[in-house]
Parts: C-alpha cells; structure tokens; sequence
C-alpha cells in the first residue's frame, strides 16, 4: 500500500486469487500452511479470513497466488461471503474422516459459491483432507469423486500432516486456471494494479517455489 | 448441349422467318464480314448476335461467376445485360436466367418474374432503350427493334423468347416473339386497361370468352375440336383496414410534453393496451393487415356458364390458402428517430452516460452557466414541476411494496448488473428514460429529487417503496439498489428500535422484551439446509454425557484462563437474553443448564463495504491477527450474549455450543476425573487450547452482556447515513453508469413480459439479447474507461440491437394476438419474418436497405383456415358504402384486391409432323393458346402467347 513504486515492474506474470472453504476443523489452514511454508501445526482457528502469498512457476509462467483461508465456524459464514469476490479458484475441504464435512459441501458450501462468487468461469476443486487417517475414513474415494462429477470440480484426496498430494492439489488448480482464458485475462499483471500494490510481505511463505 | 450442330439448320430455317418484318437489306447472312458495306441495322443484329452468342457460350453457371446480378430478392433469376448502340439510341439488352429451376414453374410460384408469370416463360431477354421510360414508345421502333434481337437469336440458333417494352410505360404493355425450331413461332402480347374496364371483362365469363375468342382469329383450324381450356385462377383478399372511427385520440399528451409527438400521431388504435410496454409508451402497429390469397388449381372447362358458376364459388372451396402479414415500412427503417421506443429512449440515455464526464457533481448540470455553448436548447430542457410531481407520485406513492416477482425475469436478467424490475432504482431509470428527453440535465434534475424523497422516507422513518422484503443484500445488483437494499433494511430496523413491539420478533420472551432487532442465531434460517445443518449439530450436543453430580473442580490447564467468580459462587447472577435451554447440555462448572443466547444479525453489507474488507485484508497481508475485526466483533459479541445467558459459564462451554468440532469427547484421558462423571467429558480441541489461542483471549475480553445491551454490529443510523451520503454525492457518471445498465436490465425484462406464444426464434433471440447485454455492459463496472469514446460506440451499436429485439416482440405480439387460434400458422408467419429480418441483426453499423418488401407466404392448413377468415370480419355499413362490389368470390362479404387466371389450351401434335427440334413438344400435347389475365373491375391487364406455325 505504501510503495507503489514497485509495481512498476511486475514481478510475476499472472496473480490469481485462491479460496479455500469447508466446514470448521477440516483442515483448510493446515492444508495452506502446509503448501505455503512445508510445515504442518496445530492451528488455532481462523477467525474471519487468514491469507497467504506464494510466488510459483507453474506451466513455464510465474505466477503470484494469494490463497485466502476462511473460517469454518457457521457463524462467520455470511462474512465469509466478502471473500469470494474476484476468486479464480476455489478449494472445497473436507475431512475424509468426518461425513458432515462432505455432507455440507452439498448441502451448503456449493450453495454459497453460487450465492457469492461473482466469476462465472472460476474453478472449483474438492479436497478430501486427513487421509493419513486411513483407519478412521468414511467417506470413500468414489464418494468424493461422484460429488466432483457433478459439481463440475477437480477432485484430490491429500493429507496436510504428510503432505500426500498437498502440492499437486494447487498446482492442478493453477494449470486449469491457466487454460481458462477469461479467468487469466483477469488475473494478468497488467490488470489489478489496484491489488497487491506492495512487494509481498516478507513473510516466510512468500519466496519459495513450487516445481 | 448439340445447339452448335444445330445452327446451321436454324440459320437457313431463320431466313423464311424473317420475311414478314418489314426488312430490306437483308439479303445474305453468310460471310458477313465485311462491315463497311453493312447498313447500321446490319450491324446493330451482329452485335446483338455477337453478346447473345457470349452468353450462350457461357451458359448460366458461367455468367453467375462473371456478371450477373440476382434479380430482386428473387432466389433464383439472375439477370446479366449489355448496352448497345443503334444510331443515336442507346438500348440496353439484359438476358433473364434461372439456375435451379427443374422442369417447369408451377402457375403460382411466388419467385415468377412479371414476364415469366404474364407470358409462361423461363428465361428470356429483355430489350429496352436507355431513356427515362425505358419503353419504345413508337410502334414501327419496337417492331424493328424485336425483329432484330429474334434475327440474330434464329442467326445463333437460340430459343430464347425476346420482348420490347412498348407504349407508355403504365401500361406494362409488351410484344415478344419466341423461334421455337424449325416451324413453330411463339408471339406474345400484353397489355392493360387501367381504367374503364368493360363490364363484359369485370367477370369471369366475359375472361372466358375474350380469350377463347382469340382461338377465332387465329389461322389455326381449331373449329372441329371442342375446346377445352384449361384454368387456373388466384385471388389475393387484403384485410380491411382499422376502421377511421376507432381512433382513439392517445392518451398520453399529458405524459411528456416535452417529447416530440411526430409518430405517435399514425397511431390510430390502441391495438398494444395490454402489452407490458404501453406503461412507457404506444407503438405503431407493425402488422397493418394481411393478405390472403386463395388458389384454384388447374381444371379444364368448357363453356361460359362453368365459369360464370365459379364466381360465386366461395373461397373456402379454393384449394390452397396462402396468407402473409403486410408489414409496416417502419419495421425495416433503422434511423435515429423513426422509432420510438425503449431502444431510443436507452439512446439517449447512453448520450447522457457520455455528458456525465463533464461535471464532478449532478448539481453542477442545473447551475445555469453549465450548458455549453454548442447545445441546442431541446437536449437540455428540463420538463416542467407537474411532470416532475407525477413521476414522483408514481415512484413513491402508488408503488405497491415491492413483490419479489423473479419468475418473470430471464434466467439471464441477473447477470445484468441492474436491479429487479419492480425494483425502486429500476422504476426510476424507466422512469428516467421518458422524462423530458432523457437528457443528462433531465436526469440530474430528477436524480436530485428522487434522493430527497429517499430522504425525507429516512426521516419520518416510511418504509421505502418498491424494495422487496428480502433481510440479505442481492450482490449481483448494481451498488445503487444494494445501498436502497441496505438503507429499506435500517428503516426496519431503526422502526423496530423505536417501536419494539410492532416488530417481526414474535419469538421473544417476555423478558427479553429489551431485546430488538437481533435474531437468535440458530433461528436464523438460512435456508432449509441450514437447519439441517444445525440439527446435526445439535445432535452432537444430546451425546454428550452427563451426570448429575455438582462438582467444582477446574477443568483448566491454561494459566491464562481466568474465569473467575463463576466458579466458586452459586449461580446467582441474573441470566439476561437467553433464547431457550440448549438441549440437555450441561455447563461444564456450573450445575445449570445451558441456554443459547440472542445473538446479533451478522451484518449486511453492500458490495462497497465487502470490497473495503478485502482491502483491508490485502493491506494487512499476513499479519492476520489484523485481519477479520468484523469476525472478532461478532465472536466478540456472541461471547458477551453467551456469558450474559450462562452466568458461570467458561470458555470450553463457549466452544462446545458455538464450535462444536473444536470440542473432543475423550474419556481415555480423563483418569483423573472419575469421580466427575455427571460432567461432560472431553477437552478442547489442541488448536483451541493452545497458548495464546486467540479465541480465548477475545473470551477473557468479552464482558457479559446481552445483545440488548451491546454495541449493535450494524449502526441502522450510520449506515442508513451513510447510504444517503452516497446517493446525494454519487458521481455524475457512476449514476449514469448505473442507470444504463439497470435501464437496459428493466427495458429488456418489460419486453421479456409479452405474450407472444411459443416463437422459438423469439425467445431464443430474447435470451441472447440478455447474453449480448450482459457482455456488452460489463466493461461499465470497470473502474477506468481506457477508450470511453469507443465504450460509447459501442453502447449505441448495442441500442440497435435493441430496437432490432424490440421492434421484432412488437411484431410477435402483434401476429401473436392476430392469429390466436392458429398458432402453428402465427408462429410459421413470424418466423418467415424473422428470417427475412435476419440479415438486418448481423449488419453493423450501416443500417440495411431493403428493395424488396416482405412477401413470404405461409400456406394455411385446412382447419386454420376459420382463424384466418376471422381476420375479415364482415364489413360494417360504413365500410360498405364505399365500395361497389363488382367480383364475385366474396369472403365473408369482402371482394378480392386481385384476381389473376391463366387460361389455356393445349393440342395434341405428333412429334414427327414438327421436327426433333421442338424442346417442349416432343410428343403428345402443345400450348397453343395462353392467358394470363390479372386485375380488378377498374384495372385489367392481359397477356396473351399464341404459338404458330407459319
């Protein structure tokens, strides 16, 4: 916000915004923390919004994600609704050991990207999270699977304790981004100069990279 | 195909043909090359020759390539031509070719040139002089002038027949001559009588004799056979015009003064009173009648009195009924005025978007030294108070509460960044688009008025008008309608503060008599799934153990926990803003039950305010902790009402009602507290447990109050505030900017109200007009205009678009309502229209001219055949006086417009008495006779080919 100056030469080529949604618990800070600094904790829980920046290069493009991790809890649910504005992708989670996260994906989450988000084109990507936990699953893999099938999703299984699939689980996301030629007509450099004007934070996430 | 090895025959035979034209120079056609001893007629036929051979050469699929022009809109008649010079005159020569025509025309198809339909000929030529008339206008010059086209067709060995226009030109006469091979020679002759027609030719039977009276003057002897003529006739019937004494005298001179009534005088009956755009305005009529043409096929007759019979056969006895709408010329004509509708309302509506650069503040375009110089004073006249008065009136006062009425809507109406039609903001811009000339001055003048009505509503705290109940803020309409969205919302609740007992809180006990605007939480349906969702949550809770023994022994580890007197006092505080007994859930310290408390409305926010956050968001980066203060403030004040509803109450009794996952039923470790087992068992999650979790220190920092006495999270007298802030200082174009895409929005949901039956092309193009605006508008909601001159451009192209749609559901209503009882037959017309249309909607800027007008016919099915005839309601006296009727074949009382008749007579030859040369006698039977006969009582014209051998 401060020094703008620096925008003049933008150090990435594309900037896409990035939501993960679910249900409290379900691990979608972890899974963030996980991907952003390669380390798993014990999270305390969002209140409101958490959001992390992380430089890649994916699909010979470099690429700036700002991945917005909201919180879980009901109550926070119509505030949330700010976050979906402008999201190129969303991650649905859930937990592959707890069936009411899956059951809410349905019966709530999925409702809210249609109520909230304002782009049409922006994809959307089921996450079953927690499948370190193989003796405590009951939501099976083909369950999750017929759900992305109908909702038009990607779909992974991954599991932020031992990073199982956490890297591949963005990186398809940003590759489909990438071949959704509205989706990155909005996320090209040029565009959002009104966002992210300063450097990204020196923050421990912000400089590694993926692939 | 062989005609070169013909020629040489049809040279010689060509000769005996020529005799009877009054030629002299003419003594040899062999080895005409030397030129210079040519007379200059001699010439002119060799050249004439000369094109005609060329175009022999080329044949029809040649000339397509090359030259030639389609003739009309006629989908099969080309035409190429040549200009010739014969002493001083100039005469052009145009030869007439079909492509794909098989075999023989039918009588009646629709696609017959004039020539082709008067004279029963495929392809012919044409030779005129280049004057103004373009007819030969002395008998000896045509008669000259055909001989020297049929000398050198017979010299090139081609059968084309040949005609010269001759006499004025209103009589459409000419004379045509056809070489047909060896011995056969075909004359044509056609003329008309424009006025005076004789009685004897006013019916059929007088037709009848007339032509076979020519078969008398014929040198055929036809006398020992008995004739049979073939007939084939076709009438054309027009709808009776709207009768004069039913113009209604429109009322709308009071409604805008200010707009130029040219147009709206032709309107002579309120033919559209029920259609949804008559709120707004009337529009012409597009269908001004229709034609109905009724067929008798080919039959043969033999005497007068069949014929005479005939005429007062009914029309429903025809064979074949062909209708098609006569469409007003307006339809076709694109330009900027000649329309008044949405679409040059919306016009003028996108010119002012383009003047709203020119101010910082609406105001600035009343202040008298605004208008520039070069503005002509009716774009910025403003209309007088009573408009003013009125168009208030209607906004404010006769407005119902608004209805959320969505079904009308598209589908795709919501991806246009407006507002629902019955929507305050949308009634304005409609409102906008008629008042005075939707000039930016005019809109500024009403924008200004319009907020303070807002506002004195605000004041004297009445419910804004026309703003649907709905507590939740529709994101997807412009940021206007979500700030009077928002502002309708603080009304309420700034009444619900005010007067608490005429609230929407039926649930409230009567203790909590102080608690207002707020909804408990798990009250508060989302929707049917939320509650679903909850009960599942509520399920978790039942599971919890409990017992009943009371002990007192601290479940926490965390030093930082402070939860003090609860602990060691009796429950003896009051319990304030509890909305009922959690199910059997137990507190962990305090033998008490829990009670869920009220809790505050999470706050509504328009999509400003959503955007706000997330910039704060982005500001803060990762330091979290700064982020989400509107989360905390409501965790914050949900931790205030639980504590004021549980006295005694601690942090794990917070988490187990507010998130419950967080809360882990774990009895393996709970060794040492066996002798607790009345008391729920388990622990915090490790994440809520954790030093320094954030929840818990928001805990320690909640006090204990109940919403009624908590800082509400939405301020109804800020933001309420704070909306009128924004509509009185609202940018001059971010008003426009908005207005056209809701007046866009609201124009294309008024037209999507019309009945019009099941078109499919309509509905179709009207789901399309929602995509294209959609698209086409979503450049405005862009922050900067990097080219705002070619925005505007484009905004014009799309009010064309527009006026495209409009004007085609005006004629789909109209149609629609025509023929309701045949609605296969309507929908066939408007179709064929549509397509006609079609070309138009592609085009771009350059609005498309029509030669042709519309003239598709749709054959009417047997049982449409009542639908269509009530078109034709039986005239009234004051119709009937003024027509004498003369034809027959009324229907239902209305004479034709038109009745044409082919006769003819064919005789039967053998094809080895006339040579192998003959293409359209082979064998068995010849045209010798041919009629076309066309008119009414007044205005005949006949057009007789005799074939014969000489």
């Amino acid at each position: 916000m401060m020094d703008s100056s620096s925008l003049s030469q933008p150090e990435f080529d594309y900037l896409f915004k990035l939501l993960l949604i679910g249900d409290s618990g379900v691990g979608k800070s972890s899974l963030l923390l996980r991907f952003t600094s390669d380390s798993f904790d014990d999270l305390s829980p969002t209140i409101g919004v958490d959001f992390k920046v992380k430089m890649v290069t994916i699909g010979g493009k470099k690429l700036k994600l700002a991945i917005w991790d909201t919180a879980g809890q009901e109550r926070f649910r119509t505030l949330t609704s700010s976050y979906y504005r402008g999201a190129q992708g969303i991650i649905m989670v859930y937990d592959v050991t707890r069936r009411e996260t899956f059951t809410n994906l349905a019966d709530v989450w999925a409702k809210e990207i249609d109520l909230y988000s304002t782009n049409q084109d922006c994809i959307k990507m089921l996450v079953g999270n927690k499948v370190d936990k193989e003796s405590e699953r009951v939501v099976t893999k083909k369950e999750g699977i017929d759900f992305a099938r109908e909702y038009g999703c990607l779909f992974l299984e991954c599991s932020a304790k031992t990073r199982v699939n956490v890297e591949q689980c963005f990186e398809e996301l940003v590759l489909k981004i990438l071949d959704t030629p509205s989706l990155l007509a909005e996320g090209s450099a040029g565009v959002k100069n009104n966002i992210f004007k300063q450097k990204p934070p020196q923050a421990d996430a912000s400089t590694s990279s993926c692939c | 195909m062989a005609s070169s090895s013909h020629s040489m025959a049809e040279r010689e035979g060509g000769g005996g043909e020529e005799e009877e034209e009054e030629d002299e120079t003419l003594e040899e056609l062999e080895g005409f090359d030397d030129f210079t001893l040519a007379s200059s007629w001699e010439r002119f036929i060799s050249e004439i020759e000369a094109v005609c051979r060329l175009w022999l050469v080329d044949g029809p699929k040649n000339l397509m390539e090359k030259s030639a022009e389609s003739v009309g809109s006629r989908k099969n008649l080309y035409k190429v031509k040549c200009e010739l010079k014969y002493g001083l005159k100039l005469y052009c020569m145009e030869y007439y070719f079909e492509t794909s025509r098989n075999g023989k025309a039918a009588h009646w198809d629709d696609d017959l040139h004039d020539l082709q339909l008067s004279f029963g000929v495929a392809e012919f030529l044409v030779i005129a002089p280049l004057s103004a008339s373009g007819v030969v206008l002395d008998a000896p010059e045509s008669s000259k002038l055909l001989s020297a086209v049929a000398i050198a067709l017979s010299n090139c060995g081609s059968n084309w027949p040949a005609f010269v226009p001759v006499h004025d030109p209103s009589r459409k006469a000419y004379i045509g001559i056809q070489n047909m091979g060896t011995i056969f020679t075909r004359r044509f002759d056609g003329d008309r009588i424009g006025s005076q027609v004789p009685i004897r030719l006013m019916h059929l039977e007088g037709l009848y004799e007339l032509f076979v009276s020519k078969f008398a003057l014929s040198s055929v002897d036809f006398s020992t056979s008995c004739f049979k003529v073939r007939f084939t006739m076709k009438l054309t019937y027009r709808t009776p015009p709207y009768d004069d004494d039913e113009i209604e005298s429109v009322e709308r001179e009071a409604k805008e003064p200010g707009r130029d009534p040219d147009g709206l005088n032709l309107i002579k009956t309120q033919w559209d009173d029920d259609c949804p755009w008559t709120e707004w305005y009337s529009a012409e009529d597009p269908v001004r009648g229709f034609e109905l043409i009724a067929v008798w096929l080919s039959r043969t007759f033999e005497g007068s009195l069949e014929m005479a019979e005939l005429e007062n056969a009914s029309s429903f006895d025809a064979e074949k009924w062909l209708i098609y709408p006569i469409v007003s010329p307006n339809m076709l004509d694109d330009s900027v005025g000649k329309f008044v509708g949405f679409a040059s309302q919306l016009r003028l509506l996108v010119g002012a978007l383009d003047m709203s650069f020119e101010a910082q503040f609406l105001e600035d375009f009343l202040s008298a030294e605004n208008p520039g110089s070069d503005i002509s004073k009716s774009s910025t006249a403003i209309p007088p108070p009573t408009v003013l008065d009125r168009v208030l009136k209607e906004l404010f006062h006769d407005g119902i509460q608004g209805s959320d009425c969505v079904e009308l809507e598209n589908k795709y109406s919501r991806a246009i960044k407006g507002a629902p039609l019955d929507s305050l903001f949308a009634q304005f811009c409609l409102h906008s688009l008629w008042f005075g000339s939707c000039n930016i001055r005019a809109i500024a003048f009403l924008w200004i008025e319009f907020v303070r009505e807002v506002r004195w509503c605000w004041e004297e705290s009445q419910p804004l008008p026309r703003m649907s109940i709905n507590p939740n803020i529709d994101l997807s309409t412009c940021l206007i309608h979500q700030k009077l969205q928002m502002l309708a919302i603080c009304i309420r609740k700034k009444n619900l503060f005010n007067h608490p007992n005429c609230t929407e809180n039926k649930d409230h006990n009567s203790s909590d008599s102080k608690v207002d605007f707020q909804v408990d939480l798990h009250k508060e349906p989302m929707d049917d799934k939320s509650d679903s969702y909850y009960s599942s949550l509520r399920s978790d809770w039942q599971h919890d153990p409990k017992g009943p023994k009371q002990t007192r022994i601290s479940l926490s580890k965390d030093p930082n926990d402070v939860i003090p007197s609860t602990n060691l006092q009796p429950v003896d505080q009051v319990r304030k803003g509890s909305a009922g007994v959690v199910g059997s859930m137990m507190l962990l310290n305090s033998f008490q039950e829990m009670h869920s408390p009220y809790t505050q409305d999470a706050p509504i926010m328009t999509e400003d305010m959503h955007e706000e956050r997330l910039r704060a968001v982005e500001a803060f980066g990762d330091a979290f902790s700064f982020s989400g203060q509107l989360e905390r403030d409501v965790l914050s004040s949900d931790m205030s009402a639980f504590k004021a509803a549980n006295p005694g109450a601690i942090f794990e009794d917070f988490i187990r009602w507010h998130s419950p996952g967080d809360w882990e039923d774990d009895e393996m470790e709970d060794k040492s507290r066996d002798d607790m087992s009345w008391r729920p068992h388990g622990k915090l999650s490790q994440r809520m447990s954790e030093h320094g979790n954030s929840w818990r220190q928001i805990w320690n920092d909640s006090p204990a109050l109940p919403i009624s006495e908590q800082k509400p999270l939405l301020d109804p007298i800020r933001e309420g505030e704070k909306v009128l802030h924004y509509l009185e200082t609202v940018r001059p174009h971010q008003l426009l900017e908005q207005m056209v895409c809701t007046a866009f929005r609201a124009s294309a949901d008024t037209l999507n109200q019309t009945a019009y039956g099941d078109y499919k092309h309509m509905k179709t193009k009207l789901s399309q007009l929602y995509l294209t605006l959609a698209s086409s508008l979503k450049p405005l909601q862009a922050k900067h205009w990097p080219n705002k001159a070619e925005l505007i451009g484009d905004l014009k192209q799309l009010c064309l678009v527009f006026e495209h749609i409009e004007k085609l559901v005006i004629l789909a209503a109209s149609i629609h309502r025509k023929l309701l009882k045949a609605p296969r037959l309507s929908e066939a017309i408007f179709s064929d229209y549509f397509n006609f249309y079609l070309p138009k909607m592609g085009t771009s800027l350059t609005s498309m001219c029509y030669d042709e007008d519309f003239d598709t016919k749709q054959q009417v099915m047997v049982r449409e055949r009542d639908a269509v005839a009530s078109l034709f309601p039986p005239p009234t006296a004051n119709q009937s006086w003024r027509k004498v009727l003369s034809m027959g074949n009324l229907l239902n009382g209305h004479e034709p417009i038109l009745r044409e008749i082919i006769f003819s007579v064919y005789d039967r030859v053998s094809s080895g008495h006339y040579g192998s040369n003959i293409p359209m006698a082979t064998t068995e039977e010849i045209e010798t006779h041919r009629m076309y006969i066309c008119g009414t009582s007044n205005d005949l014209r006949a057009a007789l080919s005799v074939t014969s051998w000489d």
